[in-house]
């Protein structure tokens, strides 16, 4: 029983990490909080669900069409919401952005309805048991393609020329910027990168819950948030520990203590984190 | 009270008008100290299921009640600003997300407030449009004195440079736990008019997406001045019934009067223009606000634009 909790936990975490990620990217090259995340996330599952459903596409097509619409996504964000806004004005990114996500979750709701739409089968859903673990195929997938993700990012962010770009325009954009980085160019790849890891996402989500629905990056950017924050503000390593330890605790308290308390126990911890650690578990450059 | 002015239709409509112009001050008080808060809304569900409780519970009157609720809620407010002292930008932002959250399960897994049921059947207040009125009228008068009392330069100084106002003297915890509490209290208010209003609540009724909009109310009508929430919170709840009102009215012109060329065509993209569904009116709001931050970042009342409306009475204190 325990194992089996701890497997979806793992699922549900992995999930989180995928969208933390993209959050955390986004926040440590532009340092604001970029409200319209979760809608990116949704905006992948239905472009999964599309080129399933219309395209014919089998999971790998749908997995890679979902990233590269929603990096396309993240591009056009970024030029509407987020660069011609002032940076003077702390609030006005964040109104713009949530304006984004209305504009994002409402035309969802006039494409597809409100109601939740059920994911077609792409995978096989045969069952494993190994010791006293039962695993289906679909969760092997999701794991396996949510790991190579992070792994692939880490690659990238650490070894790439790209990767040393993000991370010294996160550092200081002026220094980066002297240094010969084109700033506006690594923010709008931040920005694909990130939103694209969400596509991902939320095409895994849709396997996984075999239904999605408009409403569901609301709480899956909440979920994020309280997950970047976790991890530190701006550390991606982080954001993935983070997301898998709050996958955990959520499914374990609601397997042992109760369902309308899971939330209460990310909430809490995200209170405790703020309070106690602002600097996320893992610690991270800088606070406010 | 007023049923002699107007149906009860609009009176519900000018009523939760009202309750948003109230929620969004509750948001500006902490504002004007450099506080955001994306918790307001659970500070309305403090007051409003305080609220109900007294006066469903234990018979409580309305108006006691709803002092009770602010009160209530201006107290964990205090409490509430005290963490939140020492954190600013996005933290605060989740701060107080987080409690708002932490708020609405409570209210979801507590079965004495009806839990996953909601609370049912709280007793209809039929003066509520005069309290709201009663309380704007108030809270405007507050504000202006505000604005020029030495408390008031204060939050502003507080605003603009934390550091800079501690070393003139300002105490800074207190009066940023003032306004924090108060804005709460305001919160509270609203919350517990909104309660005796629509008479049934639930833990989704203060979600996130009720934050979210009284913090647009505010950004939107000006955060700099006090009248920008009044003008914020007024004009954005007004745009979805004025465009049904003027759906409403075109339908009234007789069809012979339109029933020739070009006026058909132009009648018939008037009414697919207004007859806006849920989702189209959102999709247009949400452009709104986009174009309002590239154009007007700072909302659409600023002081400046306040000053160069050239008020009599500015002029001659000025002068």
């Amino acid at each position: 029983m325990i194992y089996q909790q701890l497997i979806n936990g793992l699922m549900l975490g992995a999930s989180y990490s995928l969208i933390a990620i993209g959050y955390t990217l986004i926040f440590g090259v532009l340092k604001l909080l970029y409200f319209a995340h979760g809608e990116v996330f949704m905006v992948g599952a239905f472009a999964g669900l599309f080129l399933v459903i219309y395209g014919g596409a089998n999971i790998y097509v749908a997995l890679a069409g979902a990233m590269i619409i929603c990096a396309l996504l993240g591009a056009l964000a970024f030029y509407v919401s987020v660069r011609p806004v002032s940076k003077d004005h702390p609030l006005a990114p964040l109104i713009s952005t949530i304006g984004l996500t209305i504009v994002l979750q409402n035309l969802a709701v006039y494409i597809f309805g409100g109601q939740q739409v059920a994911f077609p089968e792409t995978i096989q859903q045969s069952l494993y048991t190994i010791g006293p673990i039962t695993i289906s195929f679909v969760q092997i997938f999701i794991l396996a393609v949510a790991v190579a993700l992070m792994l692939a990012l880490w690659l990238f962010i650490e070894h790439t020329r790209m990767g040393r770009a993000i991370r010294a325009t996160a550092e200081n954009h002026e220094t980066a910027a002297l240094l010969g980085v084109d700033v506006n160019r690594v923010v709008l790849v931040t920005f694909m990168l990130g939103s694209g890891i969400a596509g991902i996402a939320g095409v895994l989500d849709g396997i996984k819950n075999s239904g999605i629905s408009p409403f569901m990056g609301l709480g899956a950017a909440v979920k994020g948030l309280i997950v970047m924050l976790l991890g530190g503000l701006g550390n991606v390593p982080g954001a993935m520990v983070a997301g898998l330890l709050l996958g955990m605790i959520e499914i374990l308290s609601a397997a042992y203590i109760g369902t309308t308390e899971r939330d209460f126990f990310s909430f809490a911890i995200l209170i405790l984190i703020l309070l106690y650690r602002p600097t996320g578990l893992f610690g991270t450059r800088t606070t406010e | 009270m007023l049923d002699w002015l107007m149906d009860g239709y609009t009176q519900s409509l000018l009523v939760f008008g009202g309750i948003n112009v109230i929620a969004a001050y509750s948001f500006y008080v902490p504002y004007k100290t450099g506080q955001v808060s994306l918790g307001q809304a659970g500070f309305m569900a403090v007051g409003a299921y305080g609220s109900a409780i007294l006066t469903q519970k234990f018979g409580v009157p309305f108006a006691v009640a709803l002092l009770s609720g602010g009160l209530i809620a201006g107290v964990i407010g205090v409490v509430v600003g005290f963490p939140a002292l020492r954190i600013k930008g996005i933290y605060l932002l989740l701060l107080t997300l987080g409690f708002s959250e932490i708020i609405s399960v409570i209210a979801l897994s507590w079965d004495y407030v009806g839990g996953a049921q909601g609370f049912r059947n709280i007793s209809f207040n039929p003066f509520t449009l005069e309290y709201v009125i009663a309380i704007i009228v108030v809270l405007l008068f507050f504000f202006a004195r505000l604005e020029r009392s030495s408390l008031g330069r204060a939050m502003d100084s507080i605003h603009q440079d934390e550091t800079a106002a501690e070393v003139m003297g300002i105490d800074v915890v207190r009066i940023k736990l003032l306004s924090f509490g108060l804005g709460a209290a305001i919160a509270g208010l609203a919350g517990a008019l909104y309660a005796h209003q629509a008479t049934y609540m639930d833990s989704t009724t203060f979600n996130i997406m009720l934050s979210v909009e009284i913090l647009v109310f505010v950004v939107v009508g000006g955060g700099t001045t006090f009248w920008g929430p009044l003008l914020g919170a007024a004009v954005l709840s007004a745009i979805p019934e004025l465009l049904r009102a003027m759906r409403d009215w075109l339908e009234l012109v007789p069809v012979e009067w339109t029933d020739f060329y070009p006026a058909n065509r132009i009648y018939d993209f008037l009414h697919d223009f207004l007859d806006f569904e849920n989702a189209k009116r959102l999709i247009a709001y949400g452009i709104i606000l986009i174009i309002m931050m590239i154009v007007r970042p700072d909302g659409l009342l600023t002081r400046d634009s306040l000053r160069r409306l050239r008020l009599p009475r500015w002029k001659a204190r000025h002068a």
